[in-house]
């Protein structure tokens, strides 16, 4: 596998697929409609997977073109419209208020992350020129906000969400820094989200039913 | 020796099968533990093929087994067996007494059998990839078992769980993409570039910084699933919801493939970083882990629980021991996995039979167990002594070496922390289950089994595993040993 230098046309597509990701995670962050949430993992889904699809025709690979559809197929299309349906219609989820910390703290938090990533994984990590020097600190950046959004927001279809962007997160390193994991691999990871997401939402919709607002703030019987 | 491996992984899902099928938790229990009997004998077979020969490898290298990942599969095999013939008496007694419906009573054994399953799978894989894919599965085949019950708290649990594993395993999926980016020189096209034992022999050719990233990652994300501070945060709750032969599971077979995982990626990063950075990152969270470990278990309340944070505790006594490295130092560590996992299985499935007797899991509330109960009471004290590593059981035989190895790695001051934590452990965890056994019983204690033959199987488990503990603490068979040895060849 040659790296993509950055300044070709699929490098800076690629880059451009980054930043975009990124702002959406962003957006997911600070949002606080759940309908709102699945807008844009669906959205960031859409643009990984249109990622996917660049780094396809740069390293003419037949798999990455399968993983761009499937990508599309089921993070932007499939689990969306279900959860949508499953959650916020069914269980009547509107607002998400149940945050640790404030909005604005908790986006200020995510700038810092973002700059924490670019100073852990830009100057010596990555050869100079390359795609993955200009995305590789975006997907860190994107693993990072995820994890923040788990750990201010209380609710856990916010938790479940985040963990999704996560997820996105390493897909985005994954395209540019190795593009070479095998097909199984790739379909086993698609499995895992698949049967990830169906075994949480049955637990939200269980713990919705048992506490009536499935609160994670409310999830306190077990300490210590 | 392919089909041997095969059948291995196979095995435990006969009780997935036997449930799904339809049948009751007797017979699924029964088909259960004959799956696990199957497994244990085969991985005890491979054991023995595998010895003087090179490693079973296949299928492009997503079929690896060495005596590393031998010795790791017939411990998970083991506790599968044990969980298994545990599960026959406590899953009957609950769907007795109508806990359990019957479709809770197939969920469990369907998850069960796939839980077990898949684990052993992800010990059998050389590619890192995989390992990830099968990881990830079996938290979320365990995360059904934990969440089973329906309760508000047995839910809590299992998402807590749920949600803190399949970020940990994510992250350790980072680590695997930063591993074969630092491999970049090694033009890594096929599958086979993918697969650990590769990597291992091209340690040499990896680029030093993005593999320390990777390291850490690694540690950080698959320390999530053995539990490590402060990633362990889902362990107690979930060991505590769980039914006890899930916990038992839980606790004995998932957290060793964790650890087994860590221990793939110790190798490589000995190969090329050498000792002092991954025995900094080990040291780190293991002493973190006893700690925690140590300081939670003094409080007296639920019983798991305590059982929950001496897990903790020793998965960080299994780190540092790798930390401190060195023939002795991973000796100890083995030892203490396939120790701790004899010992753990006892405690939890004792726990088990203590809950249904008792209808609680409160310490407190528990007295008289040597009076009421003999054989659990029994088996519940002599895997206390076991667990906190007293003479004659193996735990003792496996800290000693890991103490020694402290003291061969130089600065006497790791190995006196460790020596007194340990201290700490022994008198926090002894206070409460020698109130439990102790003492007269209540008055009136109904036996939740129907028939003499659910009392004796109930109690098989708990008189084999501490036959065995007690076989190790006195003497390591030769086999065995030579497994042991070959397994440090390979994490070098």
């Amino acid at each position: 596998m040659e790296s993509l230098s950055a300044t070709s046309a699929s490098g800076v597509l690629l880059d451009l697929s980054g930043v975009l990701i990124l702002l959406l995670a962003f957006a997911c962050l600070a949002s606080k409609l759940f309908n709102r949430y699945v807008v844009y993992y669906g959205a960031q889904s859409a643009v990984l997977s249109f990622a996917a699809a660049t780094a396809a025709v740069a390293f003419h690979s037949a798999e990455l073109w399968i993983l761009a559809a499937l990508t599309l197929a089921v993070k932007g299309i499939a689990i969306p419209v279900a959860a949508r349906r499953l959650l916020v219609t069914r269980l009547a989820l509107k607002r998400d208020a149940a945050m640790s910390t404030g909005l604005s703290t908790s986006l200020i938090a995510g700038g810092a992350l973002t700059a924490f990533a670019y100073l852990v994984t830009r100057p010596a990590l990555l050869p100079h020129g390359t795609v993955a020097a200009a995305v590789v600190p975006l997907s860190t950046a994107v693993i990072l906000l995820g994890s923040l959004s788990m750990v201010v927001r209380r609710h856990t279809v916010a938790q479940l969400i985040g963990w999704l962007v996560v997820e996105n997160g390493v897909f985005l390193g994954a395209i540019t820094l190795v593009a070479t994991f095998p097909f199984i691999v790739e379909a086993g990871i698609f499995l895992d989200i698949v049967a990830g997401v169906l075994i949480m939402v049955v637990f939200v919709s269980g713990l919705t039913r048992q506490l009536a607002e499935a609160s994670a703030a409310e999830l306190r019987e077990l300490r210590g | 020796m392919t089909a041997l491996a095969i059948l291995i992984a196979l095995g435990p899902l006969s009780g997935s099968a036997a449930a799904i099928a339809g049948a009751r938790a007797r017979l699924a229990g029964v088909a259960q533990a004959a799956g696990a009997l199957i497994t244990f004998g085969c991985s005890l077979a491979l054991l023995v093929l595998l010895e003087g020969r090179a490693p079973l490898a296949g299928w492009d290298g997503f079929l690896y087994v060495d005596p590393l990942g031998g010795f790791f599969l017939m411990t998970v095999a083991g506790v599968t067996l044990l969980a298994a013939l545990g599960s026959i008496g406590y899953v009957t007694a609950q769907e007795d007494s109508g806990e359990l419906s019957s479709f809770q009573v197939r969920l469990y054994f369907t998850f069960f059998g796939l839980f077990a399953s898949l684990m052993l799978a992800a010990l059998e894989t050389g590619n890192l990839g995989l390992l990830f894919v099968l990881i990830e599965a079996s938290t979320l085949a365990s995360a059904a078992l934990v969440g089973l019950e329906g309760r508000a708290r047995s839910l809590e649990a299992a998402w807590k769980y749920i949600i803190i594993s399949s970020l940990g395993v994510t992250i350790a999926l980072a680590g695997t993409l930063f591993l074969f980016y630092s491999g970049s020189a090694l033009h890594l096209g096929s599958n086979l570039g993918l697969t650990w034992p590769y990597l291992l022999v091209h340690a040499r050719a990896l680029a030093p910084q993005s593999l320390r990233l990777a390291f850490l990652l690694a540690v950080v994300g698959y320390g999530t699933k053995v539990g490590l501070a402060p990633m362990h945060t889902w362990l107690p709750d979930a060991h505590a919801e769980a039914p006890s032969p899930a916990s038992a599971m839980l606790s004995a077979a998932l957290l060793n493939t964790g650890m087994y995982a860590i221990i793939r990626f110790l190798a490589i990063a000995h190969g090329r970083l050498g000792t002092t950075y991954p025995r900094a990152v080990l040291l780190s969270f293991g002493f973190a882990s006893i700690v925690i470990g140590a300081l939670f278990m003094v409080r007296r309340g639920n019983f798991k629980r305590l059982f929950a944070y001496s897990s903790v505790e020793h998965m960080g006594i299994i780190a540092v021991a790798l930390g401190f490295g060195g023939i002795l130092g991973l000796y100890g560590a083995l030892l203490q996995t396939l120790n701790h996992a004899l010992a753990k299985a006892v405690l939890f499935l004792s726990s088990g039979d203590v809950s249904l007797r008792y209808r609680t899991k409160e310490a407190s509330e528990v007295t008289g167990l040597l009076v009421a109960v003999p054989v659990t009471g029994g088996a519940l004290l002599l895997a206390t002594f076991a667990v906190l590593g007293s003479p004659p059981f193996g735990l003792f035989l496996s800290e000693l070496t890991i103490v020694r190895a402290g003291f061969a790695y130089g600065s006497p001051v790791f190995p006196l922390l460790l020596l007194a934590l340990l201290g700490l452990a022994f008198v926090a965890f002894a206070r409460t289950t020698a109130g439990m056994v102790t003492g007269s019983p209540p008055a009136q204690l109904a036996s939740p089994y129907r028939s003499r033959a659910a009392v004796a199987v109930t109690a098989a488990p708990l008189v084999l595993g501490l036959a065995v503990l007690l076989l190790l603490g006195l003497w390591i068979p030769a086999g065995l040993d030579a497994v042991l040895r070959h397994s440090i060849g390979a994490i070098g």
